[in-house]
């Protein structure tokens, strides 16, 4: 079983490593200029266009790479919002006792049964749709579950006798937080990030499918998809390009985060 | 179980009632003024004016929210700004084609994925336990927008077997063609929904075929499978229903991208167009509906995994 | 027919009554087979176009119109599918000497879907729901010259005008009489057309029935069923599977290939009257200078954008004017594409090194293509464009309403319309009094060649100075089956009459 987790994680570390890749390539040379409309339009793949061109004749490998960076930008910034305030918050949480513990439980139940697509775009409505609004609402949603999480942690590792020895030592709360709680919830936090991140690349894909996400120029997998869709029948490799890559991209995160949690979960690593 | 019940329902009240606060300030922070909406051209001041007191938006935050709360009570889910139509009537309207979309989704990614995430786990040291990991690994990547578009090109245009989107005129009063526009649309949703449930299936069996009760009626003569339905099945059920509740929302939120796809008048298209027009009661109604099915199944979630789990229910309060 | 079969008696079996059997109209989708005589087909329209309300006074939108006008709602005049106005409801016009009286006897034994018989109460008080304060029509300012109508029997109606209006006839095709009774005209109809209105599922379809008391011509058809769709795709591939006949309006050219390589469908190529616009401010900088806004319009190759984005159809314009307005004029070679000229008349205007501005961008197609492709085009000669993409409500509270804005992009559907840039007051801020004059006095002339010679002056002027960039005429392309004959193919002001289509 352990010899199967490691295969996940270096097929997951693999695929992750080649988005990164490629988004990493991009910022130092792309086939074409972004908005080069040189290519004509519909250019079937091969020749100086690898993927074709899309409609006005920009380069589609070259939106490819660059929807990357959204994706990969998406992925950092909602794990980055998500993260820091879900475990803020899941920290506080954790030490509230009786009726506080009862309104955070109640809170984030609230918060998670608004779902992370509906919050993205109820805040979308009001913000307009830009990447910095999508990140932001995804992260949100997302922190709602880490939030969770991290208080059922921190409540379990609270119970612990070791926790009381230290109290009892005179250890002050944060040092506590510092040296005992973090650590420990470390390893089960950031695995759920990890999947969580893989979610944060399809909501916003969905949200820019719907219009509701990145703007045009900027070319994020989903738009590019929807875009693809009206001409799926005469360009199929539009179409199917930026599905692959957002599917590798997934895929990847997900395999590496399954991967991790055999490192960080004994139970599971029999 | 009675004291359960109560402390549940007192909780799912109150989730209820701050989720209408929490709905009522998010969209009260929000930019700009609804009534510009219903402005004409060139509006004097006098016309805002008029137009902010016909929606009510001079009044103070806090009678707003009372007479909205007092609205929403009685079913009245205020006027939309783009069509000037009731809100409540048109999302009654189209519950007939969200609801069955998501019931019969559910269903069907119940039914696939329980036996195959049972299968995957009790057999994975066949070639398949592992050929079914790949797959349900791949379905959780592929948004459900993506499957749909497939769906659409093979059956719909290649071969031409079924509608390629829209719900007959009629609705439900042709009920073979409103199934037939629902086909495709369950299908995928139940895809994409059944490979995230495979693998929670698969974990809560791997468990729970590692307990020592299990291993200990095994040894006690009973056939492995028999082991298995007896013993098992039931104990996998707790985590998997808590996951269900959850997965039911989710599978409502998958039918609202869906229905873009398909062209399906649900609630789904009802909710992007609103927010494409600003529409602040649609959307306001809308998310008040959804949030509350969300917390509502939740709650029968959590009843339904107390009365599975013996032990849960043993210990009245957590 | 198997499948079909099992399905049903699978529907029978499990099947809940969700809805309480709503259908008024009874329509069937199977209406392909079993149709043996054409007068009792339904014909199934795919649109892109629903409406907001059915209240064209109360922002139902294109859609409303596409519908419903000619077909449930008539006006005392029409406007033809070429583009001429015929008198309808109007049986006879008599027009004073001075220009300002204008005396109209109707149409007798005509009569509302709801039974009432229609009189010239009806007809003032169509008219008065269009010129009154909350009334959203765009037509609102073009009926100001109303001073007053009169009511001298149930036959005659008598406006009169505060000044002479060569237009007010053209306008008057555009006011639906309605049943003055009439309550409630947002969620139901009462008009007096060939057809009436049947039931609205919003989000789906809107239903028209044959209405057997019609005072003219009776529809060729049965009914009508506007099936909506949010894109393009969507309502290609509903044609593609026969689940509507006729699409009213193709959205994107790459469809079109599986359609005109294909007999059992027709492409008709039809004359549109939507144009494309980079509308200036023109009266904040650096949009008030004149050589700014040519030097812009020269920079940016219309022909390839049109390329682009509609392949081989749609028309390159030079001005507002569309080819079916009586003073449409080849203008295209004015502001021609030429960026070497460009830089010049930049380096001129004292922008050498170009600079940057904001392009306000409405979040659905066409729009963010072209904004992207002027992008690209604008920075070959120095200048730097921010697309910020609004949603429709926005660009009407942003750009239309508050005028906060540099530079817009919108489509502009209407015939007629260049009269518009002789309203310094309208939204793109055109101020220029000669042009003003020319078009008010073009509608007060006394003949249309007075009127033709006048606008065409005006619009070779707004041509000049670039008031805006006119990007491309769009085309107007209906598909339909090979089975339909009888529709409609120009869609003037997205008027779509479904009375003549016959189904064989």
């Amino acid at each position: 079983m352990s010899r199967r987790r490691s295969l996940h994680l270096a097929a997951g570390l693999l695929l992750v490593a080649v988005v990164v890749g490629g988004v990493l390539l991009s910022y130092l040379w792309l086939p074409f200029a972004p908005d080069d409309t040189s290519g004509g339009r519909l250019a079937p793949p091969g020749g100086d266009h690898l993927l074709g061109t899309d409609k006005l004749g920009r380069d589609l490998f070259t939106q490819l790479l660059i929807g990357g960076r959204i994706a990969i930008g998406t992925a950092l910034g909602a794990v980055t919002v998500g993260g820091v305030l879900g475990v803020s918050f899941g920290l506080v949480a954790g030490f509230a006792t009786r009726w506080l513990d009862d309104a955070a439980a109640v809170l984030l139940d609230i918060l998670i049964a608004f779902p992370t697509l509906l919050l993205a775009m109820l805040i979308v409505a009001g913000a307009g749709a830009s990447l910095a609004t999508a990140v932001i609402a995804i992260g949100l949603a997302m922190a709602a579950v880490v939030a969770r999480l991290t208080r059922v942690l921190v409540k379990q590792i609270l119970a612990r006798d070791y926790i009381t020895a230290a109290r009892v030592a005179g250890i002050s709360w944060p040092r506590i937080v510092v040296s005992h709680v973090l650590p420990n919830i470390a390893p089960t936090v950031s695995v759920n990030l990890a999947l969580q991140a893989g979610l944060a690349v399809l909501a916003e894909a969905s949200l820019s499918y719907l219009g509701l996400g990145t703007p045009p120029p900027n070319a994020s997998w989903g738009r590019m998809l929807y875009e693809a869709q009206a001409t799926v029948l005469v360009a199929p490799v539009a179409a199917l390009a930026p599905g692959i890559a957002l599917v590798a991209l997934v895929i990847g995160v997900n395999l590496t985060a399954d991967g991790l949690r055999d490192f960080t979960d004994p139970r599971r690593s029999r | 179980m009675i004291r359960y019940l109560l402390r549940r329902t007192a909780i799912l009240l109150v989730s209820l009632s701050a989720a209408a606060v929490v709905l009522f300030v998010l969209l009260r922070l929000l930019p700009g003024d609804p009534a510009n909406a219903l402005l004409p051209v060139g509006a004097t001041a006098e016309q805002i004016e008029a137009a902010r007191r016909e929606l009510g938006t001079d009044a103070p935050l806090l009678s707003q929210f009372f007479s909205w709360l007092g609205d929403v009570v009685t079913f009245d889910l205020g006027k939309s700004l783009v069509s000037t139509l009731p809100v409540g009537d048109e999302i009654a309207a189209r519950l007939p084609v969200t609801v069955p979309l998501t019931l019969a989704a559910f269903t069907l990614a119940v039914l696939i994925a329980v036996p195959v995430g049972v299968l995957a786990a009790a057999r994975a040291d066949r070639w398949y336990g592992p050929v079914i990991n790949a797959v349900a690994q791949l379905g959780i990547a592929v948004p459900a927008f993506w499957v749909g578009l497939l769906l659409i090109t093979v059956f719909a245009l290649n071969l031409q077997v079924l509608p390629a989107g829209g719900f007959p005129p009629g609705g439900w009063s042709d009920p073979g063609a409103a199934i037939e526009a629902l086909v495709l649309p369950v299908v995928t949703v139940a895809l994409v929904m059944s490979a995230s449930l495979i693998r929670y299936v698969r974990s809560a069996t791997l468990d729970v075929l590692g307990a020592d009760y299990l291993r200990t009626a095994r040894a006690l003569g009973a056939s492995s499978s028999q082991a298995m339905w007896r013993h098992g099945l039931r104990n996998a059920a707790v985590p998997v229903i808590a996951v269900l509740a959850m997965e039911l929302a989710t599978t409502f939120l998958g039918a609202v991208v869906v229905e873009s796809v398909f062209a399906l008048p649900g609630l789904g298209g009802m909710l992007v167009r609103g927010i494409s027009q600003h529409d602040y009661p649609v959307i306001q109604g809308i998310m008040l509906v959804s949030t509350a099915t969300v917390l509502v199944v939740g709650f029968l979630g959590d009843l339904a995994q107390r009365l599975v789990d013996p032990r849960l229910l043993h210990r009245s309060t957590s | 027919m198997n499948r079909r079969a099992v399905i049903r008696t699978l529907a029978a079996v499990t099947a809940l009554s969700l809805t309480g059997g709503l259908a008024a109209c009874g329509s069937d989708d199977d209406s392909g087979a079993s149709a043996a005589d054409s007068s009792s087909a339904i014909i199934q329209v795919g649109s892109v176009y629903e409406p907001q309300n059915l209240d064209n006074t109360a922002g139902g939108g294109q859609g409303v119109t596409e519908a419903l006008n000619g077909n449930v709602y008539e006006g005392l005049f029409t406007l033809t599918d070429t583009g001429a106005v015929e008198p309808l409801l109007a049986k006879d016009q008599k027009v004073s000497d001075d220009g300002l009286t204008y005396t109209f006897t109707l149409q007798p034994n005509v009569k509302f879907h709801s039974g009432a018989a229609l009189t010239s109460k009806d007809v003032k008080a169509s008219v008065e729901r269009v010129t009154a304060e909350n009334s959203k029509s765009a037509r609102k300012s073009n009926l100001a010259v109303i001073k007053s109508i009169d009511t001298p029997d149930d036959a005659t109606v008598v406006f009169t005008l505060s000044s002479r209006s060569i237009s007010f006839v053209y306008n008057l095709s555009y006011i639906w009489i309605s049943n003055a009774a009439a309550t409630d005209l947002t969620t139901t109809a009462d008009g007096t057309g060939p057809y009436k209105f049947g039931e609205w599922k919003r989000g789906s379809t809107l239903s028209l029935t044959k209405f057997d008391g019609y005072w003219g011509t009776a529809a060729k058809n049965a009914g009508v069923v506007f099936h909506y769709f949010t894109d393009a795709t969507a309502l290609n591939n509903a044609l593609l599977t026969n689940a509507v006949d006729i699409v009213t309006s193709e959205q994107s050219p790459d469809a079109l290939a599986q359609f005109s390589g294909n007999a059992s469908y027709k492409v008709n190529d039809g004359k549109g009257t939507t144009k494309l616009l980079l509308a200036f401010n023109d009266k904040v900088a650096p949009f008030d200078k004149v050589a700014v806004r040519q030097a812009v319009s020269q920079a940016i190759d219309d022909k390839k954008l049109l390329t682009s984005i509609w392949g081989e159809y749609g028309t390159e314009i030079g001005s507002m004017v569309p080819p079916t307005d009586p003073w449409y004029e080849d203008l295209t070679s004015v502001n021609a594409y030429n960026v070497e000229n460009a830089k010049k008349l930049l380096t001129d205007a004292g922008f050498p090194n170009g600079f940057t501005f904001s392009l306000d961008t409405p979040s659905y197609d066409p729009h963010p293509t072209a904004a992207t492709f002027i992008k690209s085009e604008l920075a070959k000669v120095g200048i730097t464009v921010n697309i910020n993409t609004i949603t429709a409500d926005e660009w009407y509270t942003k750009v239309y309403q508050k005028r906060d804005f540099a530079a817009t992009l919108q489509e502009h559907v209407n015939d007629r319309d260049v009269v518009w840039y002789g309203n310094p007051d309208f939204y793109w801020g055109y101020n220029n009094t000669q042009v003003t004059d020319l078009v008010n006095k073009a509608e007060q002339a006394t003949t249309t060649d007075e009127q033709t010679s006048l606008l065409k002056q005006a619009n070779k002027i707004i041509a000049e100075e670039a008031a805006s960039d006119w990007l491309y005429l769009y085309p107007q392309i209906v598909v339909a089956s090979s089975k339909l004959t009888g529709y409609p193919v120009n869609g003037l002001n997205a008027q779509f009459f479904a009375y003549g289509i016959v189904k064989s």
